[in-house]
């Protein structure tokens, strides 16, 4: 493997293994604070439970979180020093707010994980709040700066092409910004939602007595979540998609499988690019659909790949397949969301083993369809690291033997991931002590019954 | 170097300072636990840095954002230049903070632990000593003149006494202040015992780290020696006062006064070496003025951090305020979520 090549691969490693922490370490604490404050609100003992155990897996997600995204902020320097000298400054704000937001969110992490007891419930609560608010600024902020990797703006060069002053607030003003963070904070709520959901989906499957109150409770607060989100997701990811044909008409013909510039753009599910004859093959076409979405006019012109100089197309296959299984996996959710809506009207959720099994199933997708989301932003930008402004090659290290380093960080990576399973599955699989719920009558702390999530 | 630079510059070191004595002291208490003799030591350290670990972590990340924010062209001619050193210590960073929830969650509830928890402990204890060394190693290769951001090999710069002796003191110091914390902990929560234990182990400590520094005099190079003697010279003459201080305190049984003292020590310690460095980032290659931001970026990213420090600090404050171990309580309750 070439220096390059390790490097790119050893990116996309670990932003592929931090993403995952990352989501769930801004969407856990929202369930957690919201089953808590229904604990307090109702005086619901079940809620009050399921916030504790969260909190402890919330806890775990969150350190793996911490040290992956670590290891990506020293990474850019250590693979890309090129593109942090040149443009370090010009992410400075988005950054420096960063890591503010995760302070905020560390701070009272500790004191909402190892507060149950020395703080009243009412404060205890509270703590939570800033957790929720600090993991979704953070998240919205390192998006911002991708956003500006992707639409750069407010750069001021010299004549040599050195960068000699930058917008502060010119990544929030980048063209793609608003939609991308929207809509990966709203990933986060969609993967955790149903991530969570299918636990205690399958734990019911599996154990129809665990169909009581606790796991009912823990399903429904995830599907809620994820399943509201959903639709919101389709539409914000329409945005999204009319933000990037905007503003960068390659990785739109790309992500689309568009080879030539058309009047009646058609639809393009499935294919490859043929990068030797420049066309598409064995895709499934539908006549005119692309400009009439994207325009909303069937014979509108879209700009397809014959545009771009072949040295500036981003690798089209990958870039379109991901773009695909994103939005079909989008549309199953949709339609499951649906489902569910009319199950729930007639309240048949928790009986319906058809919708069991399919939010069981659905648990994994909304985290394949955020892999697939990031390799449309990341694999659709090349040959770029800054659009238009700085080549990938010309962004790395002098230091060569990287590939080293990828296998280091592969082999590492799957050991803490299986670490990782086993101890989520522990802390799923521990009795429910009634300690759990009235913490000063430790007396009676015996086991109450076999709990699953 | 604008106004704005320069107070850059002195955020980075606060945030130095801030990653040395909080964040130092959770990887020293992985230093003890490697060497725990007793069930309660380990106790001891899990409860003192389960809610604050993460926390004092963040003060790397700022450190490293304060960096390439203000300085890009120092991160990134350091992060060349020293990629051995800090691919290790990133390693060390993700084990140390993996292992320790691993290890902290391996029984969440009593009971058998998960497969493999006892093995994640040592993990945790193992990766704590190595990323202070490759932090202290960096630093030492950094005054030795011999690194270079064009070459000059992944590791041969640091297989050389001066890294090699940094990178122990990083460690002895980490122990040192861990050592005298918990001690502190420990006459919290009355257990005369382990007080006894980390006094101890702060004196050995404090003298371990005392011959290190005194055994790297020889190897440094005479110009970073002749800095240090002069404008380095309040700093180090400080930290060596601090030092001899909290020695006498813990003889004393001034447990919390000797913490003060302990800290100072280390921080003067670092703020000597700054001194010394100044105004090189990469002596006789990059100088910190030559590195800095444009003006327009580096005057609100100041702002925006000075901002942010006065809402930061009195939340960790809170943190360590609520979450200290309770004084003279019989109560242990190590485990959250319990």
């Amino acid at each position: 493997m070439d220096d390059l090549t390790a490097a790119r691969e050893q990116m996309a490693l670990s932003l592929g293994f931090h993403i995952v922490f990352a989501v769930l370490g801004v969407g856990m604490p929202l369930l957690m604070v919201f089953a808590e404050w229904r604990g307090l609100r109702r005086d619901d003992p079940l809620w009050t439970a399921l916030a504790r155990r969260w909190s402890k897996a919330v806890a775990v997600l969150f350190a793996v979180g911490a040290v992956s995204g670590t290891v990506l902020s020293i990474e850019f320097g250590l693979l890309w020093p090129t593109f942090m000298e040149r443009f370090g400054a010009a992410l400075a704000l988005p950054f420096t707010l960063e890591s503010f937001a995760f302070f905020v969110e560390a701070i009272f992490l500790g004191l909402y994980l190892y507060g149950w007891d020395r703080l009243s419930p009412r404060v205890h609560l509270l703590t939570g709040i800033p957790v929720v608010l600090g993991g979704v600024a953070s998240a919205a902020f390192v998006t911002t700066a991708n956003a500006w990797m992707n639409g750069p703006v407010g750069l001021v060069t010299d004549a040599a092409g050195q960068l000699v002053a930058a917008e502060p607030l010119g990544p929030f003003r980048s063209p793609t910004a608003a939609p991308q963070l929207v809509h990966m904070v709203l990933a986060a709520f969609l993967c955790t939602g149903l991530a969570v959901a299918a636990v205690y989906a399958v734990a019911i499957l599996r154990d129809p007595r665990k169909n009581d109150g606790y796991h009912r409770r823990g399903l429904a607060a995830g599907a809620v979540l994820g399943l509201a989100v959903a639709p919101l997701q389709v539409l914000v990811g329409d945005w999204a998609t009319r933000a990037v044909a905007e503003s960068q008409p390659a990785k739109f013909a790309a992500m689309e499988g568009l080879a030539h510039t058309t009047d009646g753009a058609p639809f393009t599910i499935g294919g490859g690019f043929d990068e030797h004859t420049g066309e598409m093959v064995g895709a499934i076409e539908v006549p005119r659909l692309l400009s009439l979405l994207l325009r909303f006019d069937p014979s509108a012109r879209i700009v397809g790949l014959d545009a771009v100089a072949p040295a500036d197309r981003p690798p089209v296959t990958i870039t379109h397949l991901a773009f695909d299984v994103m939005v079909g996996i989008g549309t199953a959710l949709v339609a499951l969301a649906l489902w569910g809506a009319w199950l729930a009207r007639r309240r048949r959720v928790f009986h319906s083993r058809w919708f069991l099994r399919a939010l069981a199933v659905a648990g994994p997708l909304p985290f394949v369809a955020l892999i697939a989301g990031w390799i449309v932003t990341e694999v659709g930008r090349q040959p770029w690291i800054v659009y238009q402004v700085m080549r990938v090659p010309d962004a790395l290290t002098e230091q060569t033997g990287l590939a080293t380093y990828f296998y280091v960080t592969a082999g590492v990576y799957l050991v803490l991931s299986v670490a990782l399973v086993a101890i989520l599955r522990r802390i799923a699989a521990a009795p429910l002590v009634s300690g759990e719920w009235c913490p000063d009558t430790k007396r009676h702390s015996r086991p109450v019954h076999r709990g699953t999530g | 170097m604008s106004a704005a630079s320069a107070g850059l510059g002195l955020v980075v070191v606060v945030g130095l300072t801030a990653y040395a004595v909080l964040g130092g002291a959770d990887f020293g208490a992985g230093v003890w636990d490697l060497l725990a003799r007793r069930r309660a030591q380990r106790d001891l350290l899990a409860r003192a840095m389960g809610p604050v670990w993460e926390a004092n972590h963040v003060w790397l990340i700022f450190v490293v954002i304060t960096l390439f924010s203000g300085f890009p062209a120092a991160f990134a001619a350091l992060s060349t230049a020293l990629l051995g050193p800090l691919s290790l210590a990133l390693l060390g960073i993700v084990l140390r903070g993996a292992a320790f929830v691993f290890r902290q969650y391996g029984a969440p509830d009593g009971g058998r632990p998960v497969r493999g928890t006892a093995a994640w402990g040592r993990v945790f204890a193992a990766s704590s000593v190595i990323t202070p060394f490759a932090l202290g190693a960096a630093a030492g290769a950094l005054s030795t003149g011999r690194v270079s951001p064009s070459g000059g090999g992944v590791w041969r710069p640091f297989v050389a006494p001066l890294p090699l002796l940094a990178g122990g003191l990083a460690v002895a110091c980490c122990a040192y202040l861990a050592a005298v914390y918990l001690a502190r902990d420990a006459e919290r929560i009355g257990d005369a015992s382990l007080v006894r234990d980390f006094r101890r182990r702060a004196i050995a400590a404090a003298v371990v780290a005392g011959a290190l520094a005194v055994a790297a005099l020889p190897v440094l190079p005479p110009q970073l020696a002749g800095r240090l003697t002069t404008v380095g010279a309040p700093a180090v003459g400080l930290s060596v006062l601090a030092g001899v201080a909290a020695l006498v305190l813990l003889w004393r049984r001034h447990l919390s006064t000797a913490r003060v003292a302990a800290a100072t020590a280390v921080a003067t310690l670092l703020w000597g070496w700054v001194a010394a460095l100044y105004p090189w980032v990469i002596p006789g290659r990059l100088s910190l003025g030559d590195a800095a931001a444009p003006p327009t970026i580096a005057g609100p990213v100041l702002a925006v951090l000075l901002a942010g420090l006065t809402i930061v600090l009195p939340c960790y404050v809170l943190l360590i305020r609520t979450l200290r171990p309770e004084e003279l309580a019989g109560d242990p309750r190590s485990s959250p979520g319990r």
